[in-house]
């Protein structure tokens, strides 16, 4: 298969980026998105051509949530419920032009290239997203007993990569489903109780000081989720917002 | 930066609020406007809209009414700006996420319904509040009681030479009122302009109405003034649409099991509420026709 590629390339976080083309040819339609990019930058470095275009990626396998394009106007590309690395050159047509950019978004500023600065989503996890650990020995798993319904909700919540697709989709640029996941993953299970109110509104607080925009309910965030995460999980941290506000003062 | 400090599912659910007062409010004003069809001559209608101006209960939602309007359209507005600064940088090939219908032009259709609030503002509300003159219905008994509670003055020579012309004139300016401008069941005067107003009850008379039902017969003839209609009233239904099932999911109510029933609720409320509008205009257009 033969592409056309439409790349954004910037130097650094402060130069102005732009468009470079690059033609590519003879890829296997059972290349992965990223290993096709791979073959670019080797072209690249052997004919001397440019530096390689940079992007994030780690395991994958898709569950590190490292890599994110915006492909062709969406997120992780035209697939469904996969991230970009398990995007495969099958989904796209043979000499189409395939136009990638980083996350778009004011809370995740570019670093280079295809990159972009995705640590706005550990200060929302600082915020609140944990459970304040006992030390000690590990509890049995069946401790505390969860019904099986409970739990796998929880785990569908708890699922979520924090990828940032969900943001780079969103027209406001919001975080909702992610902070929604990261709030339900806990507000789900007895062991995330004691902490929960102050965890909603703190995570919040972070999630708009950072300037993440406002949901519209426009749910592009879920269509484009690789881990299909609800947007039900959205209108569970509505509700816990809610009752945090009308019965706790965060001190 | 946040033009407003206040958290942003905060603001979501105020935005929530306003919106669904006024999804309350529309089958109201709606109830209302189908009163017209009823061929009576305007008599229900007439009836309505009296109720509707001089309840003290109408009066105070009216002003509540007036706020949530102004609040939804402002915050509505600061939203939209607080959500575009949310990414400077845009994207070269726009979005195709597959999304909620309608949610991606809210601030659009709003913007339509916004101008088309001020034209309807201008042609209807504000000939209530005597910003603009309009037309306006008065009680038959009502002219003739400061009629002749004018006539009795005289009598009792009270009355200068100038009062008693401008009685004769009133008379006769009553006198004149016949056919389209005497309501069916002869008990009103309707239809008529400021000018007959003064004419026939004179410059004190405070006890008239505006005749929105003459009013609405006049503009709906009107084909530009209809196709106006109409495309605002879409533009509602799409507004609508998003809306209805949004506050649900603002307000967290979005559980799986009513998502179906919530999504079914969105599509017939944002039909059923601007046909009923649209039978209205389209109704007179016809039958002028």
């Amino acid at each position: 298969m033969d592409f056309t590629l439409k790349i954004w390339r910037q130097a650094n976080a402060k130069a102005k980026g732009k468009f470079e083309t690059y033609k590519i040819t003879g890829i296997s339609p059972d290349c992965s998105f990223l290993e096709m990019l791979d073959i670019l930058n080797e072209q690249l470095i052997n004919d001397n051509i440019a530096h390689p275009v940079v992007f994030d990626n780690d395991c994958r396998e898709g569950i590190c949530g490292m890599c994110g394009l915006y492909i062709n106007g969406r997120p992780h590309g035209p697939d469904d419920g996969v991230t970009t690395c398990q995007l495969h050159m099958r989904k796209f047509h043979d000499g189409e032009t395939i136009t990638i950019e980083p996350w778009r978004a004011k809370a995740f500023p570019v670093i280079k290239d295809l990159v972009v600065d995705r640590s706005a989503f550990d200060k929302i996890i600082q915020e609140g997203g944990y459970i304040s650990a006992t030390t000690g020995g590990v509890p049995d798993a069946n401790a505390i007993p969860i019904p099986k319904p409970k739990a796998d909700e929880a785990m569908d919540a708890a699922s979520c990569i924090g990828c940032g697709a969900c943001v780079a989709a969103c027209k406001n640029a919001s975080a909702m489903l992610f902070v929604g996941a990261k709030v339900s993953q806990f507000a789900l299970l007895p062991q995330g109780q004691p902490e929960a109110k102050r965890r909603v509104v703190r995570m919040i607080k972070k999630m708009d000081e950072l300037g993440f925009g406002n949901c519209t309910n426009t749910y592009a965030c879920e269509a484009e989720c690789p881990k299909s995460i609800k947007k039900t999980n959205i209108a569970r941290m509505n509700r816990e917002f809610i009752c945090s506000k009308t019965s706790y003062t965060d001190k | 930066m946040k033009l407003i400090k206040l958290a942003s599912i905060s603001k979501k659910l105020c935005m929530g609020a306003l919106g669904a007062f006024l999804l309350i409010f529309l089958p109201f004003h709606m109830g209302m406007n189908l009163c017209i069809l009823r061929d009576d001559g305007g008599e229900w209608y007439r009836n309505v809209c009296h109720f509707m101006g001089t309840n003290y209960i109408v009066k105070v939602f009216e002003v509540v009414l007036l706020a949530c309007v102004l609040f939804h359209i402002v915050l509505g507005i600061i939203l939209a700006i607080e959500n575009k600064m949310s990414r400077p940088v845009g994207y070269a090939v726009a979005n195709k996420s597959k999304t909620h219908q309608g949610s991606k032009f809210m601030i659009w259709t709003g913007g339509i319904l916004l101008v088309f609030l001020v034209i309807h503002f201008v042609d209807f509300y504000f000939a209530k509040t005597g910003l603009v003159t309009g037309k306006y219905v008065v009680k038959t008994e009502k002219v003739e009681k400061a009629f002749q509670e004018k006539a009795m003055k005289m009598q009792q020579g009270q009355l200068k030479e100038a009062d008693l012309k401008e009685l004769q004139a009133q008379y006769m300016a009553i006198q004149s009122l016949s056919g389209e401008k005497v309501a069916k069941n002869g008990k009103y005067f309707i239809n008529l302009t400021k000018e007959e107003l003064q004419q026939t009850c004179g410059k004190d008379f405070k006890d008239y109405e505006p005749d929105f039902y003459n009013m609405a017969k006049e503009k709906f003839h009107n084909n530009l003034f209809v196709v106006i209609y109409l495309l605002a009233f879409i533009a509602l239904g799409i507004h609508l649409y998003h809306g209805v099932g949004s506050v649900f999911q603002t307000y967290g109510l979005n559980i799986e099991k009513y998502a179906k029933t919530i999504d079914i609720l969105a599509v017939i409320y944002a039909i059923v509420i601007p046909l009923g509008f649209a039978i209205v205009p389209l109704k007179v257009l016809l039958t002028a026709m």
